[in-house]
């Protein structure tokens, strides 16, 4: 039944607003990625978790078998390059998809520059002067589910493994690769270390294990949730050698980026520059997810909210229409009329000037009203 | 709903209700003011005579365990706190029907029985051999249901005096009655006109004369309960008091003093209204019963059973009341 007794909100003085930013954090481990069972698991190609295409222009991870309903979307992975790469041309496998995807990126995260209307290329650093180019590129394209409204700046950290294809986060003798890349974005923050650019706010990805401002080996855009990784990242570990023909000789570490059946028909070995023009772009997404150790970040949810003051002066809502209030017509928290009425909150409505009921908001324990006490209930609704 | 946890800080749970989240899309979501309940606690529980003190008296109602917000919006405040502005207040008026005066209807295994036309309220009287149980629908003068507003408590006498003191000077009279029907059913409420009289002689005798009734469409009001409409009916001034030559009791159900009364019959939709060799109504079927033999032998009726909610238009005493749309089918 509707309610009679209102007292009015001044939307000057009882109503304000308020913005907080929620951060949750997210973390996922290889197993996650490649399928395996743990940080640093080694991938199953193909496995139920990973979504690939008929296009072939990217995969997509999730953290359970796909097919299932239960099943979340993670991120999707892809490979590209830039007309100007070295991996370009027209001999190179899925060319012109590569291309395409990395002109994707660029456009919508960095747009177009100079006279002939040119789109921007990625660069590891902070500047936009054309020099330091990233011009292939792993891409990570994390899921709206994960990033929320966008990734808390110096919060991305992510492992990879450099090591051998066998054993890319550990040694023979069991302990862990000295070479694994550890990045991340600790110069960035919400005051310092980013770009702003049209497709938001970018930092940059340092290997940590190395010296802080010595190797950006890719770049992050946090409210689009993408994260650009080199493919040079592994170049020194190059390794494609005479036992295969028609490759080039072994690198510094003497590992491959990827050996082994990878699917897709491709030869059982690839440095990262073989496989940029020689494989197919799932080929790459599979060996780039048997890489990553862990992978963990920050979201950030932005909650405006409006808070409601209701006053409640000492002269109101002392008494009830509960129909337990009354025995026989007498009150019963009351012997005498001197008695003071008590009543007990328990729910605050909100109404618009129709009197319709649009917020109703629950106090955890019933609250004592009495006409020797005010009160100011404060009604926060998020949205 | 879970309970909330209360075993720390007092917290809020707020959310949107069904028709917030309507008017946040229709872009119109704009709160003007509040209102405060208390659905949850029995008052009944305090207790005046808890041996450790007053300090003790709401022990509890303190612990008393709250629900998470409903987003319904009738699952909320059914029972609003009220700002009397007096704080010496021992009484409140209760809601009484009345089945005492002449053409008060009665209830049939506390139901009242609302006929949709003469043939079932022929066919119901024959079988109670009284016009008292049945109403039939647009009838402006014969049974009505007789709503009472007053202090029902024998502490008070109910004179004129105590009229004045507890009820009219406290602003607590009941001058209109809310009624809150199911739009599907009832068409209309037939309520009495400001003249009408109800009260007792010098002699002690009753002195009633609450009919014609007049038929009132639904008010503008928002009904909460889905589907409900609105509708007011005026409250007479009860000028039933204490008589020492036939006690007052013999009229009015309310023990001392009286507010205001009213009287009330109801249209049906005329759907609903076919005799027996017309058509049945879908609606039987959809939200009641039909061809049942409810009185015993070969006689065949339709019906539907609904609630119809009446609220003191001032004092927010409540009365519910049981309600069977019946019509004769036949046999």
């Amino acid at each position: 039944m509707p309610v009679i007794n209102f007292e009015p909100l001044d939307t000057t003085s009882d109503v304000t607003t308020t913005r907080t930013l929620l951060h949750e954090a997210i973390p996922l481990t290889g197993a996650i990625i490649s399928g395996g069972a743990g940080d640093g698991a080694l991938a199953t190609y193909n496995n139920e978790n990973i979504k690939n295409y008929t296009h072939g222009m990217f995969q997509s991870v999730y953290d359970y078998p796909y097919l299932s309903s239960s099943a979340n979307h993670i991120f999707d992975i892809t490979v590209g390059y830039d007309e100007s790469s070295a991996f370009s041309g027209s001999a190179s496998t899925q060319n012109s998809k590569k291309i395409n995807m990395y002109n994707q990126f660029a456009q919508l995260l960095l747009g177009y520059t100079g006279s002939d209307n040119k789109v921007r290329l990625f660069e590891s650093d902070l500047t936009l002067d054309q020099t330091g180019s990233m011009t292939s590129c792993f891409f990570l394209s994390l899921s709206r589910l994960l990033v929320k409204d966008q990734i808390k700046k110096g919060s991305y950290s992510m492992q990879i493994g450099t090591g051998s294809w066998g054993s890319p986060f550990i040694t023979a003798s069991g302990h862990p690769q000295t070479d694994m890349l550890k990045l991340q974005d600790l110069s960035a923050s919400s005051t310092q270390g980013t770009v702003a650019t049209v497709g938001g706010d970018y930092g940059l990805l340092y290997d940590t294990t190395a010296s802080l401002t010595s190797r950006a080996l890719g770049v992050i855009f946090y409210q689009a949730g993408v994260v650009i990784l080199t493919s040079s990242i592994f170049d020194d570990m190059a390794a494609e050698n005479a036992n295969h023909p028609g490759i080039s000789p072994a690198g510094t570490h003497g590992h491959y980026f990827f050996s082994g059946s990878p699917g897709d028909g491709e030869p059982h070995v690839r440095s990262v520059s073989g496989a940029f023009s020689g494989s197919v772009i799932s080929a790459s997404c599979d060996a780039l997810r048997h890489r990553i150790y862990n992978l963990s970040f920050n979201n950030t949810t932005e909650i405006n909210s409006t808070i409601y003051f209701c006053r409640v002066p000492h002269n109101k809502y002392n008494y009830s229409s509960n129909p337990t209030y009354t025995s026989g017509s007498q009150i019963r928290v009351k012997s005498v009329s001197t008695d003071e009425p008590v009543s007990y909150i328990t729910t605050i409505g909100l109404y618009n000037a129709s009197n319709e009921l649009l917020a109703t908001a629950k106090l955890s324990e019933p609250l004592k009203k009495t006409p020797t006490n005010e009160m100011t209930l404060r009604v926060r609704l998020d949205y | 709903m879970a309970f909330l946890d209360n075993s720390g800080d007092i917290i809020l749970d707020a959310v949107l209700t069904d028709l917030g989240r309507k008017r946040l899309a229709q872009g119109s979501f704009k709160i003007s003011k509040f209102a405060l309940g208390d659905d949850e606690v029995d008052y009944g529980l305090f207790n005046r005579n808890h041996p450790s003190g007053s300090s003790h008296f709401d022990l509890e109602i303190m612990q008393t365990p709250v629900l998470e917000a409903f987003t319904q919006t009738n699952a909320n405040i059914n029972y609003g706190l009220l700002s009397l502005t007096r704080s010496d207040l021992l009484y409140l008026p209760a809601l009484k029907s009345n089945d005492l005066v002449s053409n008060s209807a009665k209830t049939t295994s506390s139901v009242y029985y609302l006929a949709v036309n003469s043939e079932t309220a022929g066919k119901i009287k024959t079988g109670h051999s009284s016009s008292a149980y049945v109403l039939q629908s647009d009838q402006a003068t014969d049974t009505a249901i007789y709503i009472e507003s007053g202090l029902d408590t024998p502490n008070l006498t109910g004179d004129t005096s105590n009229r004045s003191s507890y009820i009219v000077n406290t602003n607590l009279l009941d001058s209109t009655f809310n009624l809150y029907a199911d739009s599907r059913f009832i068409a209309a409420l037939m309520s009495p006109s400001r003249t009408s009289t109800f009260s007792n002689k010098t002699d002690g005798t009753a002195d009633i004369n609450m009919t014609p009734l007049q038929a009132a469409s639904a008010t503008s009001t928002t009904p909460v309960l889905k589907n409900f409409n609105a509708f007011t009916a005026p409250g007479i001034n009860n000028g039933v008091t204490f008589n020492s030559l036939i006690s007052a009791t013999t009229i009015s159900v309310i023990a001392g003093p009286r507010g205001s009364v009213t009287a009330l019959n109801f249209s049906v939709a005329s759907e609903l209204g076919a005799t027996s060799t017309g058509t049945r109504s879908s609606m039987y079927d959809l939200y009641g019963s039909y061809d049942q033999t409810i009185f015993g032998g070969g006689e065949k009726y339709d019906y539907i059973d609904t609630t119809i909610y009446v609220e003191g238009g001032v004092s927010t005493a409540r009365l519910q009341l049981p309600v069977r749309i019946i019509r004769y089918a036949g046999t």
